[in-house]
């Protein structure tokens, strides 16, 4: 019992501090906003900032809201949710409005809301809670299937609105969900051999690499002569198919599924946006341009610098200092997170946690990625710093979670 | 119920505490590689994005006359550029733009395709729109991207002459020659002054262009100064002073209108050409900008071939203007007693070879001094045959026939000068004979000479071996300081090895060519004015003679030497000396009898 408390106590520790990372995390956000709005000829709440501002105050009610929830009703209605979530994920394709051409949003009054936003929740919830099982071996492989499928569904729904970034992250969030649980390494290679395959495929020395890559671990994985065969034999044809079945697709088939790859269209030719982002970041150098001076962020040469190029603007204006300040931060929050679920005595709760987590973390690292050119540019938007209602509250939803069910057994 | 063991393990938690580690340290690395280690070169870039140089085209400097009246200025021009990229997005761009230009959509289509460098460069597609289709223009601007218009100082030409030889033109700079110049600051696009004196005084006239520095946003559309860069203002060139007096030039130029053929009006002293005309010629407004090619083709297939200058490029064969030339080397070598006498019976007999004089019933007996007044040719014929080539074509030589003169217009012809190892070379040795010996003493045969040599001649006859270096450069104001600089030409050679007695002899013959009842040159007589001169008829394959006349007249301190050709003329006594009286009573009228030398002095 006593030591119960002290898990209790410490953990409560961690949520203050993880309150307290999000606040900075804010912060951060609003100054780099404060230049997008430097000048705009509007009243404060017209602005990004201001209306980001509101936003978050309507993410912190929201996260105040979802005290009310108990966990033993999430964990039971889990799967109830996720059905929900879909047709709410599907509806947009026919009563949403075609904003940018895209099915993304959902106008609800004088609010759009993007469902593929809080979907992400909702399989989390739904995973953590077919993982929490208590009839279920996750040592075998057929354990996988169902958690896979739970991400499978949303992703290609959200795949065809189309919106890249999001559904990579429904397949991303389930991985560290099924390392937590104690899923076999060798298993989730399994499961990501044939996508690396297709995409190597397309240049001849990384398929020659992953190739030799997969015998390798064929070979360690003590599998069964004719299953590793298989396997093999599985992933060399389709990585030859690959260019074969793309070369035999029609041009303008060809170009949807580029299309796809290349959500934020590119006015200007190929990797405009990136160059003009590491400029931004670049020209930064140790200490900045200082606020309102940055000259890419302030001529327009920043793309979408309020959102998924935030961090350019804050690479700009602050520096190396600046970017080093914010990617600490992150890494902190995430730490604190993992640290969080590492101590939930309880699977379901851990899980979710570490959902959550996931989910924060592949948003940070693939935008920030991209921001410096080191993945293309999907469309994902920066955990609290980003201008954006749906995921900005879905942020707040998220570490809302995270506190109520840590925080569960206090109560 | 739903409590139950989290088997996570501490390895769990480290390997994917490692695992985000992993990734934000290269997150971390990439951010150091950025803003540390590229940070110069990525400054450079965002340096680049903002800042857009805008070129402050420089004025030339302003052409004027000796007496300060304009001939070249300035004025600005609005053209038309665009860029093909930018226009191409735009749906409505070019019906846009054909609306407001008022040019079919399909010319401007033309142009595009015509005067297209690539697609991201502009190029020009109007020029001189006037100031209502510029505000359109101005209004419309964000509906036209990629359109814009630059203000451009081209050249325009005020005065009554044409002087279009002289004056010449500019053109853009081709790449062969911007390699050349490079170092000078030329760049691609540039126009520089390719003839005339646009060229001689390139290094004078040219302005030093200015730079704005403007910062732009990724539209390029202007917001506002660059805070940390100095705009270089734009300089004028230096205004130059040409030794023309646009008076006598308009004058001259209208007594040639419709002819073929030249006339030159030069300060026998000095050098300076006071006019200098070559007929057909063409408006120099043709050229004041970038010249459309099609203006250009028809320019240089026009049959009168208006853009070549018969005044320094034309080589005529100089006929009877000519013989003052043996004149001046039989009294100086003692060829012939001056008072000898020749009969003339119209014809001269070279073995079977019959050479004839104009006057087909012959001139009588002539001495050497009625030979010139009258142009016998027999006489010279007789004259001649006691001379050897050389010596002719070393008296011709002293007044550098078969040279250039220098003169400081550019593509000026050098003549020919036929002395013995040219005859030798041509004819093969003994390949000629006595019979080019006598064509040469009347101005004919290989003997080719422009009018500028000519003039030069005369002015070396005017002022008795005096030969100055004819030129059209006064002087210039140097932009800035508006201090006069003068112009050195070479100090005029003069003529020593021939004796004051064989000038005054030719002088009055001269004079009695054109002032005795019989002298061939009667007709370019002037009342109240002393006029010497001597005429030439030259006969050429091509046609009518060529009507020549070189004469001088000396007032105040002022020696005018004036030539005019008249091309298939005729007789020298008539069109051309007919010409070079107008030409006489003009300057009697109207040029003051005192050159003013004009002091360095500051405006």
């Amino acid at each position: 019992m006593r030591k119960s408390i002290q898990i209790g106590s410490s953990i409560s520790n961690s949520n203050y501090l993880i309150a307290l990372t999000v606040f900075l995390l804010c912060v951060a956000g609003l100054m780099a906003l404060y230049s997008a709005s430097l000048h705009v000829e509007a009243s404060f709440f017209k602005k990004v900032i201001g209306k980001q501002l509101l936003w978050m105050i309507l993410g912190v009610i929201t996260m105040f809201a979802i005290f009310l929830l108990q966990k033993k009703f999430l964990f039971d209605g889990a799967f109830i949710f996720y059905w929900i979530g879909i047709a709410m994920v599907v509806l947009p394709y026919f009563f949403g409005s075609s904003a940018a051409s895209t099915n993304r949003w959902f106008v609800l009054g004088p609010f759009h809301f993007q469902p593929s936003e809080f979907m992400k929740i909702l399989v989390i919830v739904a995973v953590a809670r077919y993982l929490s099982g208590s009839d279920l071996i996750i040592s075998d492989f057929k354990s996988l299937i169902m958690p896979l499928l739970l991400a499978l569904l949303p992703m290609g729904i959200v795949l065809k609105q189309p919106d890249l970034g999001t559904s990579i992250i429904y397949f991303m969030l389930v991985f560290p969900m099924l390392i937590w649980a104690g899923a076999r390494i060798y298993h989730l290679f399994i499961v990501l051999a044939p996508v690396i395959s297709i995409i190597t495929a397309f240049n001849f020395y990384s398929f020659f690499i992953w190739v030799l890559i997969l015998i390798v671990v064929l070979y360690f994985s003590k599998e069964r002569i004719w299953v590793a065969i298989i396997l093999f034999v599985f992933n060399l044809s389709l990585g030859f198919l690959t260019p074969v079945l793309w070369n035999r697709l029609k041009p303008y088939q060809q170009n949807r599924i580029m299309t796809l790859f290349n959500v934020n269209a590119d006015p200007l030719g190929s990797g405009y946006q990136v160059i003009q982002s590491q400029v931004a970041i670049g020209s930064g150098g140790l200490f900045g341009k200082g606020i309102g001076n940055g000259t890419q962020t302030h001529l327009k040469f920043l793309p979408e610098q309020h959102n998924d190029f935030i961090f350019s603007v804050i690479g700009e204006e602050y520096g190396f200092v600046g970017v080093i300040v914010v990617l600490f931060l992150f890494f902190i929050l995430i730490s604190l997170l993992i640290s969080v679920a590492y101590r939930l005595r309880d699977r379901f709760s851990s899980l979710v946690v570490i959902g959550v987590m996931s989910v924060l973390f592949f948003h940070v690292f693939i935008n920030i990625a991209m921001t410096v050119g080191l993945l293309p540019v999907t469309g994902l938007p920066l955990p609290f710093l980003s201008y954006g209602g749906s995921f900005i509250i879905s942020c707040f939803l998220m570490v809302g979670l995270v506190f109520n069910i840590s925080l569960e057994r206090r109560r | 119920m739903f409590y139950l063991q989290n088997n996570a393990t501490s390895l769990h938690r480290n390997l994917l505490i490692l695992g985000v580690f992993t990734l934000f340290l290269i997150l971390g690395i990439r951010l150091y590689q950025l803003q540390i280690v590229d940070y110069k070169r990525f400054a450079g870039i965002a340096e680049a994005n903002r800042i857009r140089v805008v070129t402050q085209p420089a004025p030339r400097g302003i052409i004027y006359d000796r007496n300060g009246q304009i001939i070249v200025d300035n004025k600005s021009q609005y053209n038309v550029n665009l860029i093909p990229f930018e226009v191409d997005k735009n749906d409505s761009g070019y019906s846009l733009l054909s609306h407001i230009l008022n040019i079919p959509e399909s010319e401007i289509r033309r142009r595009v395709k015509k005067n297209w460098r690539g697609r991201f460069l502009p190029l020009r597609i109007a020029e001189d729109i006037d100031f209502e289709t510029l505000t359109e223009l101005e209004e419309r601007r964000f509906e036209l991207p990629g359109v814009m218009y630059s203000l451009e100082p081209i050249r325009s030409f005020p005065s009554r002459a044409n002087l279009s030889h002289v004056l010449g033109y500019l053109r853009e700079i081709n790449k062969e020659d911007l390699q050349m110049i490079k170092n000078y600051g030329y760049r691609s696009g540039d126009l520089i002054g390719w003839k005339g004196v646009e060229r001689e005084y390139e290094s004078i006239l040219r302005g030093k262009r200015g730079f704005d520095y403007v910062q732009v946003n990724v539209y390029g559309q202007e917001v506002g100064k660059v805070r940390d860069r100095h705009n270089v203002e734009s300089q004028f060139g230096n205004d130059l002073y040409l030794t023309i007096d646009i008076g006598l030039q308009a004058y001259a130029e209208q007594l040639l209108e419709d002819k073929k053929g030249a006339a030159i009006v030069m300060d026998a002293k000095t050098g300076e050409i006071l006019a200098i005309v070559s007929k057909p010629d063409y408006s120099p407004g043709l050229f004041s900008g970038i010249v459309e090619s099609d203006v250009w083709n028809e320019l240089l297939n026009d049959a009168e071939r208006p853009l070549y200058d018969r005044a320094i490029q034309g080589t005529y064969p100089p006929g009877s203007t000519f013989k003052i030339v043996a004149v001046l080397a039989s009294l100086e070598e003692n060829i012939l007693d001056p008072e000898t006498t020749v009969r003339c019976r119209g014809v001269y007999k070279l073995g079977r070879r019959e050479f004839k004089c104009w006057k087909e019933i012959g001139h009588g007996r002539m001495n050497l001094f009625d030979a010139v007044v009258n142009s016998c040719n027999v006489y010279f014929y007789t004259l001649v045959r006691k001379m050897d080539v050389s010596l002719w074509a070393t008296y011709a030589g002293k007044f550098r026939f078969g040279e250039l003169t220098k003169v400081d217009l550019y593509g000026e012809s050098q003549g020919i000068l036929p002395d013995e190892p040219f005859l030798d070379n041509k004819y093969g040795k003994g390949g000629w004979s006595e019979g080019n010996k006598l064509n040469l003493v009347i101005g004919q045969g290989d003997l080719l000479v422009t009018p500028l040599q000519m003039v030069r001649f005369t002015g070396a006859l005017a002022t008795h071996g005096k030969l100055a270096t004819p030129h059209l450069g006064l002087e210039y104001m140097e932009h800035g300081t508006n201090r006069f600089q003068r112009f050195a030409f070479s100090s005029a050679d003069s003529i020593r090895s021939i004796s004051a007695s064989s000038w005054e002899f030719v002088e009055k013959a001269m004079y009695d060519v054109v002032n005795s009842k019989t002298g061939t040159g009667r007709a370019a007589k002037v009342r109240g004015l002393d006029v010497y001169g001597k005429t030439g008829t030259a006969q050429n394959p091509h046609g009518e003679a060529h009507s020549w006349f070189i004469g001088y007249s000396k007032y105040g301190n002022r020696t005018l030497a004036i030539t005019v050709l008249i091309e298939h003329g005729g007789s020298g006594g008539g069109e051309a000396a007919v010409t070079a009286r107008q030409i006489f009573s003009y300057c009697q009228k109207n040029l003051p009898k005192e050159t003013d030398v004009k002091e360095v002095t500051v405006r």
